[in-house]
């Protein structure tokens, strides 16, 4: 099992229903708060089951406390990388619900950190999807997309995996100190201020196509 | 006497080398599925008997599209003699493949286009080799075979090159630390390197090649120059092979005992014992018939065994059927089995045999351990022990059903898109099981319920059941009815709430009951199409799946009754039920399929 793709991939695999919340907060000076939640509680059972094993698929199924050794280190290096500050993990055993909060002074350092953190972590050394970007802020507008990391992942899924996906939830939220004048995806919702966006996807729709929450957020002058 | 018999039996193989294929199956093979009549697979395509697992061998022949619309008869393959299907172990290699006749050696090479010749040093013989197998051809038999060096064995070899050698781990964690070397340091460490020296993989590589060569170099030569077969050296085996059914089976569990994994501390710390051991499983041999009827395959097993184990399963089996239990199988259960034993017997029987080879030992440890297993044998109450558990137990697998859980759920401010957690029931699939034993004690049962339910809350008593909340994966709740001399643990909530005394009516008939009850120890039985395709994939290990794979999509039922046990052996029936209008030649391979999975 791939442990150091835990924040996107392993939830991916062994889930039958997932939530999945990013939540990006950017304010006007570039500082900001990336929270990644991702919820398995609904499939307590499977994954519990899953975890049971000693390995999956041929490779070797983590056990908890291993899960839990590699988000600290997740924590740890992160923490290191320049521009990043206060970084939040906490992880609910019981529910399986892993929650990531990370402050950050811009968003590339905020990519950079991430990536860079990533590729250490990474034994597979398959960095070419890692070293890609994701997201991008020019101080008017912000630019996300799915890594390809992940993407390329669950493009390998078997169908039956694929049906695992089919009632899970991906919901990325973009906030702002400053009001929203477009957004360049249709199914982005804006809250009434306009500070703030909304773009929930189905998981198998998104396998099917990652450009669904593909967005870019343009602020009023 | 016994020397010249098997002389005889030797230069009789040797004079029937050449005109059947399973004179060419390895002595090394210890399980062998021979299928006698290839007529039934006449209609069978190359490509769709290739994919079956115990055709892995072979498997690459189905991608570069040579199997296309073939039959077994386009491939030249001799539907006069049987097709056998070998696999074996021993500490150090796992031998695999398949003997054949052919009939036409260019439409054979038409199909498995992936062999190229080799030298051969075979008399009489001609090699052809692939990637992975080897095919040797001689007076018109086949025989494909795959020689594989353990990949435990190859990685210790390896291991004690590489470190013999001086290097570090070739999982070092350091690499990250290289990163900080820069482009020139790294120029400079590789000139540095020495070129001829192989890395870990290429070294594991080239060792497990080198064995390989060794290990199918020493099959070929007690095959082809020492003339000693399977077929040469087991007398079962020849004895089983001549059986006018559609197909046989045959494996030696003497040498399946020999090689398990688990039984290396006993092999090196104790090897008198383990011979003493290992000579309580001499002749432990299990051979079949497959017999093919208009809507069923009858599998009919005959377990082998010396005398001294004869002797415990004998007591083991002398034992009845509780009837109490059909009350709590449904007659249309998706599967279920039941499984009675006389533990008592059983255990004073093993006392008997197996503590005087104990005794023997003169090892301190082992020697302490004997004089508890006496004083707990003097001491212990064996009447009230066998009592707790009576021996007879049952299964039942009721399906797959929404199991209600709790889930955290997300829920989202629609002004500020601020978020929050919330629990609600959720429902999740399972698969439904229920276990159940009788008892003469169900006071026992009783006591270490209550105990527990003093510990923690989780344990509920309701005047019918107890249940244990969240015990299975902290989330679904486990049952437990303790009645009428039944102690039975289930998930399904219907069994627990609904019928604890039973399903009534719906239970087992009378004429299913008299079955399992001439039975003997063993019986099962499973609907292929429930059990098959609504079990859950995830709840198996992987080492399972394979084996749930072949079954799907098959319909019909399977069903497994034990007869009687003697001195010598018990036998076994395995029976399978399919529609008359589906191909039974298929049918027949789907089942070798199942069992060749089982067995390896």
């Amino acid at each position: 099992m791939k442990i150091n793709y835990i924040f996107f991939l392993v939830p991916l695999l062994l889930s039958s229903c997932i939530e999945i919340i990013d939540d990006l907060s950017i304010h006007s000076d570039g500082t900001g708060t990336f929270k990644y939640s991702i919820n398995l509680s609904s499939s307590k059972l499977k994954v519990n089951s899953i975890l049971s094993l000693d390995s999956l698929d041929g490779k070797k199924v983590p056990d908890l406390a291993e899960i839990e050794e590699k988000i600290t280190e997740f924590k740890n290096l992160l923490s290191q990388e320049p521009g990043i500050s206060l970084v939040k993990t906490d992880l609910n055993t019981s529910d399986f619900i892993l929650k990531i909060s990370i402050d950050f002074n811009s968003i590339s350092q905020l990519q950079s950190g991430i990536k860079s953190v990533l590729m250490r972590l990474s034994k597979e050394k398959d960095q070419y999807a890692i070293e890609e970007d994701w997201i991008s802020w020019d101080g008017k507008t912000l630019n996300r997309e799915i890594p390809s990391a992940v993407t390329s992942k669950v493009k390998t899924f078997e169908y039956s995996e694929m049906d695992l996906l089919k009632s899970g939830t991906y919901t990325s939220i973009t906030r702002f100190d400053k009001p929203i004048l477009k957004t360049s995806n249709s199914n982005c919702k804006l809250n009434p201020a306009r500070t703030a966006s909304m773009l929930q996807v189905n998981t198998f729709d998104l396998k099917i196509n990652n450009s669904l929450i593909e967005n870019a957020i343009t602020l009023t002058p | 006497m016994k020397h010249t018999l098997f002389s005889v039996v030797i230069l009789m193989s040797a004079a029937m080398f050449g005109q059947k294929s399973e004179l060419m199956i390895p002595q090394e093979a210890v399980t062998v599925f021979s299928i006698n009549n290839l007529d039934l697979l006449k209609k069978i395509g190359v490509d769709q008997l290739i994919s079956y697992d115990f055709m892995n061998e072979i498997h690459q022949e189905l991608f570069d599209g040579s199997t296309d619309n073939k039959s077994l008869k386009d491939a030249g393959i001799d539907f006069d003699q049987r097709l056998n299907i070998f696999y074996g172990k021993t500490q150090h290699m796992e031998v695999s493949g398949f003997t054949f006749g052919i009939t036409d050696e260019a439409a054979l090479f038409s199909v498995f286009d992936d062999f190229d010749p080799l030298p051969s040093e075979i008399n009489g013989a001609k090699a052809y080799g692939s990637f992975f197998n080897n095919l040797v051809i001689k007076d018109k038999n086949g025989l494909l075979i795959r020689v594989e060096p353990i990949e435990s064995y190859v990685i210790s070899m390896t291991d004690s090159i590489w470190f013999s050698r001086g290097n570090l781990s070739p999982y070092y964690q350091g690499f990250d630390l290289d990163e900080a070397v820069s482009d020139d340091e790294l120029m400079v460490q590789d000139i540095s390197y020495e070129l001829l020296e192989k890395n870990y993989n290429e070294l594991r590589d080239s060792i497990q090649y080198v064995l390989q060569r060794q290990y199918l170099s020493e099959v070929f030569k007690g095959l082809f120059q020492e003339g000693k077969s399977l077929y040469s050296l087991s007398q079962p085996f020849r004895e089983v092979i001549l059986h006018p059914v559609a197909g046989v089976f045959y494996m030696d569990n003497e040498r399946n005992f020999d090689r398990a994994k688990n039984l290396w501390y006993l092999k090196s710390v104790l090897p008198s014992l383990y011979l003493d051991i290992q000579e309580l499983y001499q002749g432990n041999i299990i051979t079949g018939d497959l017999v093919l009827g208009a809507q069923s395959i009858d599998f009919n097993i005959t377990a082998s065994y010396g005398e001294p184990l004869g002797s415990i399963y004998m007591e083991m089996n002398d034992a009845k059927f509780d009837k109490r239990i059909a009350k709590y199988i449904k007659e249309d259960q998706p599967a279920y089995f039941t499984y009675t034993i006389n533990l008592e017997h059983a255990y004073n029987k093993a006392y008997e045999i197996v503590l005087p080879l104990l005794e023997k030992e003169k090892n301190i440890d082992l020697s302490m351990n004997v004089l508890t297993l006496k004083l707990a044998n003097a001491f212990i109450n064996k009447d009230a022990v066998f009592d707790a558990y009576k021996g007879c137990m049952f299964g039942t697998f009721n399906g797959v059903k929404k199991v209600k859980t709790r889930k955290i759920e997300f829920f989202y401010n629609e002004e500020t898109f601020e978020y929050g957690e919330r629990e609600t029931d959720a429902e999740e699939e399972m698969p439904i099981f229920t276990l159940g034993f009788t008892t003469g004690r169900p006071d026992v049962p009783e006591l270490i319920l209550e105990h527990l339910s003093t510990i923690t809350s989780n344990f509920e008593k309701t005047p019918t059941y107890w249940v244990y909340n969240k015990a299975i994966f902290d989330a679904a709740p486990l049952y437990m009815i303790n009645t009428d001399g039944l102690f039975i643990l289930t998930n399904d909530e219907d069994l627990a709430k609904n019928h604890p005394g039973g399903y009534g009516k719906a239970g087992l008939s009378n004429n299913t009951l008299k079955t399992i009850k001439k039975a003997g120890s063993m019986s099962g039985f499973a609907n292929l199409k429930a059990v098959a395709n609504q079990f859950p994939a995830d709840f198996l290990l992987p080492e399972q799946v394979p084996l749930m794979e072949s079954l799907q999509g098959k319909s019909g039922t399977m069903s497994l009754r034990s007869g009687k046990t003697t001195l010598q052996n018990t036998e076994i029936s395995l029976s399978y039920g399919f529609e008359s209008s589906e191909d039974s030649g298929k049918h027949l391979l789907d089942m070798l399929n199942t069992l060749y999975l089982l067995t390896k």
